[in-house]
């Protein structure tokens, strides 16, 4: 019913015969931008060895066309997408926001290519210039205005989400737009670094579910519930789409999205189940890459709680556990062992500087019998939603156990975990965290600076908190989190969680990757820690 | 019959809102791509969707709106609900009817075979796959039939809608299990039927055998069976959320499993209200059916 054809206005004609003389710089212009950072994800091919799927850098020009199929688990044309005219953001590339995000999770200048902080509520962004629309239309300062506008009054959390009323983006002139937040959000540039917030022109139509972006392939067909058909944009700002035709094709059940990939029905599939991995990875025609995500799994110790508020015993419960088992074992090597509560692929990880603590049972027994710890039951809890959760609780149960700690496992409806967490009520919680967007500094805010979500109810209330450790760390947060200077903000951060590691706030168990498996003839993916910021440009299928 | 109704749409209604998980929470985080939402942000979401109010009171409200013929609109999909069902139910009707036919082609075959060579090879036989039949979960057979026909023999695409290539291992997915019950049914239905003093009287006075199966015995035979086949329909509708998320085919199923991990209210409160119509329609049409099959049926009991 809601299906529509939208039809190239422009360059339908042009198109076909342009292509393959154009195809040939393809590779050469990439689509990263400037990055200078190579393309870090691993890829196992069937005899085991590794392969590089290096695309920002393309050395390879012998792009010529050609067509792929992109299996997705969530649907790109779901109701909630109508004020972009029908078709998500997310993984499609058809939309684009200002900011984009790297493989280190930095700030990408994107549409806008440069901005600062006027004042404590004002920014002034900078917009790229001859960046086009799908319709042939230059993009300028309005056309944000008029997209954030969208935004704004289309989805009710939006404002205090971005800090950003309506009525208070302005076009300066045609390149310069003024966004005005309602109080000082220094995080303001990385919150927008978000697919949600995407520029759009002001032509597309939500009846006849047509979207207008600047991205690299605009929507040719759009078919509700089942696919999204894109061709290659020639105009594109940044580069020219290695193919002519790219399809997004919703496939929920994750045995059904690895199988349409083994029959050959689509030529890259996300987040096939786990237990097809290797299958997948030995078999001839496919193949399976792994991406650090930003996101990391780890349990948190409620330090305000006895007898978890003697660092001996959390620095025990650190001695006990091997992280390295946990992913081998547990985890099918899906994931890296942590040694922080923040995802390596995140720039201000301090990954390299954190103490490392290496599995000790001795030192650990030692530390236990040095603390205040009596033989009472630890009440771990963990929610019903996290993957792997309760096995990976059981095998520190066992650990914990093994250094005469006890632990009494809880597993708590996702619904209720968040509030169960915030009572304090728990001493141990399984957490797990990730962003969507450019401004991770939330994942460091909200859990450890005292008047974060996560503690401010019981510091407000009793001064104490959960995972806080006070004034200073309070302090180095703070700093990070109101700079703008990347450098500052590892700094600052990278102290933060130190003292964090070296109070044993947190045991920390991996880092979180994504899986992705594609046919062996697909080369250049543009994998970024957050998925859905995947870039196609360069995509190739080798047929 | 609306009785049923109302009965169904109350008890979904207080299911729902004993389950734990709070709607507004759930889908706002959804919404924000898994971030927590602010509290003001939640409080906002309850009050423009009456969320605080007594659950009776919301109650009243729907059916209010529903007899208008406004089934309200999703919370998460920001979409009418009467128009998420309107796109998604000709992929599962087709399903269904195809389900069934599947069902019927296999079963109605298969139990007059076992019912006329019973207790010899081909009843055994026949027994033996309905027993299969039964047991097999639906999406289990499901990937095995996309390994051998898709992977394997390349006959047809894993998953998906479109043409009738698609429909056939959905429906053989959906329609097995259902024909293992018929077959049995049938079976018992027609030896049943064979032992009566009627068929002796047709054998008797030199009819065919063929036509004293088909025409005197079957016939008789299949009134149980089509108040089963009938009410099965309701069930193929149930066997199709499993098969519809195996075979990516957007229907009703997929809908509702959505919905009801989203806790999208709206949704699922139309959905079963739907489901539940369709339930009692093709009930009343069962009872039409009789008075084809058995004139001696009849609605107004006298003229027998």
């Amino acid at each position: 019913m809601e299906d529509s054809i939208t039809r190239r206005t422009l360059l339908g004609a042009v198109g076909a015969g342009g292509f393959v003389s154009i195809a040939g710089c393809a590779g050469d212009s990439g689509d990263g931008g400037g990055n200078d950072d190579p393309y870090s994800s691993e890829t196992k091919t069937g005899d085991g060895s590794s392969t590089d799927n290096n695309s920002s850098s393309g050395n390879n020009s012998t792009a010529t066309g050609g067509s792929a199929n992109v299996a997705l688990s969530m649907d790109p044309t779901e109701g909630v997408w109508q004020v972009y005219g029908g078709v998500s953001p997310y993984y499609t590339n058809i939309l684009e926001p200002l900011i984009w995000v790297s493989e280190e999770m930095k700030l990408e200048p994107w549409l806008a290519t440069d901005w600062e902080a006027t004042s404590d509520t004002t920014w002034e962004f900078t917009l790229r210039d001859s960046v086009k629309f799908h319709n042939g239309e230059d993009l300028v300062a309005e056309h944000v205005v008029w997209s954030f506008e969208q935004v704004l009054n289309e989805w009710s959390y939006a404002p205090g989400w971005l800090h950003v009323e309506s009525g208070s983006v302005t076009a300066i002139d045609e390149t310069t737009v003024e966004f005005e937040t309602s109080d000082p959000f220094p995080t303001f540039p990385g919150t927008i670094a978000h697919n949600m917030i995407a520029i759009q022109h002001p032509d597309r139509s939500r009846e006849n579910t047509e979207p207008i972006g600047t991205g690299p392939y605009q929507v040719e067909q759009r078919t509700q519930g089942q696919h999204v058909r894109t061709s290659g944009f020639d105009d594109y700002w940044n580069g020219t789409p290695s193919l002519d035709e790219l399809t997004f094709s919703v496939i929920t059940d994750p045995n059904t999205r690895a199988l349409s990939l083994q029959n050959g029905d689509v030529d890259v599939a996300f987040d096939p189940p786990k237990s097809r991995v290797e299958k997948l990875d030995s078999n001839g025609g496919t193949n399976v890459t792994t991406q650090l995500s930003p996101g990391a799994v780890y349990v948190g110790c409620n330090i305000y709680k006895a007898p978890m508020d003697d660092p001996k015993l959390r620095q025990a419960l650190n001695y006990a556990t091997s992280q390295s088992d946990l992913v081998e074992t547990i985890l099918s090597n899906i994931g890296v062992p942590a040694k922080g509560p923040v995802a390596e692929s995140i720039f201000w990880s301090a990954h390299e500087k954190l103490p490392a603590y290496e599995q000790d049972t001795e030192k650990a027994k030692q530390l236990v019998e040095e603390s205040s710890y009596d033989g009472e039951a630890l009440q771990f809890h963990l929610s019903n939603q996290q993957v792997d959760g309760e096995l990976l609780a059981q095998a520190l149960q066992q650990w914990y156990d093994e250094i005469g700690v006890n632990v009494d496992i809880q597993v708590t409806e996702e619904a209720s975990f968040e509030d169960t967490v915030r009572s304090g009520e728990p001493h141990l919680i399984l957490e797990s965290s990730g962003t969507n967007s450019g401004a991770a500094d939330y994942l460091i805010y909200e859990t450890f600076h005292s008047e974060g979500d996560v503690n401010e109810r019981l510091y407000n209330e009793e001064g104490t908190g959960i995972y806080n450790l006070g004034e200073e760390v309070d302090q180095l947060i703070q700093a990070g989190f109101q700079t703008g200077d990347q450098a500052e903000k590892e700094q600052k951060y990278e102290q933060a969680l130190q003292r964090i590691m070296e109070e044993a706030v947190v045991v920390p168990i991996n880092y979180s990757e994504y899986i992705v498996a594609a046919s062996d003839g697909v080369s250049s993916m543009d994998l970024r820690p957050i998925p859905e910021m995947t870039r196609w440009t360069g995509l190739q299928t080798g047929q | 019959m609306l009785l049923v109704l109302v009965g169904v749409s109350i008890l979904t209604f207080l299911l729902l809102f004993l389950t734990p998980g709070d709607p507004a929470e759930t889908i706002l985080r959804q919404q924000m791509g898994g971030r927590t939402p602010s509290l003001e942000a939640i409080e906002q979401f309850r009050q423009s969707e009456g969320l605080n109010r007594p659950i009776p009171i919301q109650y009243v409200d729907w059916v209010t709106d529903v007899l208008q013929g406004n089934l309200r609109e999703s919370y998460y999909q920001e979409t009418p609900v009467s128009t998420l069902i309107i796109n998604r139910i000709p992929a599962t009707l087709e399903l269904a009817v195809a389900g069934m036919a599947v069902a019927l082609t296999i079963a109605i075959p298969t139990g007059i075979i076992s019912a006329v060579h019973k207790g010899k090879a081909p009843d055994y036989l026949s027994q033996f796959a309905a027993l299969v039949g039964v047991s097999m979960p639906n999406f289990w057979l499901g990937y095995i039939l996309i390994i051998v026909f898709s992977l394997q023999l390349g006959l047809f695409p894993v998953a998906g809608v479109g043409g009738l290539e698609s429909l056939v291992l959905p429906a053989i997915t959906l329609g097995s299990g259902m024909a293992a019950i018929v077959t049995r049914l049938v079976r018992s239905s027609m030896l049943e039927v064979l032992d009566e003093e009627y068929i002796d009287t047709a054998r008797s006075k030199g009819l065919r055998e063929r036509i004293v199966i088909y025409k005197h015995a079957l016939r008789n035979a299949l009134i149980p069976v089509v108040t089963i086949v009938g009410l099965q329909f309701g069930y193929l509708l149930n066997g199709a959320v499993i098969v519809e998320i195996v075979f990516q085919r957007p229907g009703l199923g997929a809908l509702l499993i959505d919905a009801i991990f989203a806790r999208d209210y709206p949704v699922v409160q139309g959905l079963v209200l739907v489901i539940a119509v369709i339930f009692v329609l093709t009930n009343f049409a069962v009872d039409l059916t009789y008075r084809y099959i058995d004139p001696r049926i009849s609605f107004g009991g006298e003229s027998a």
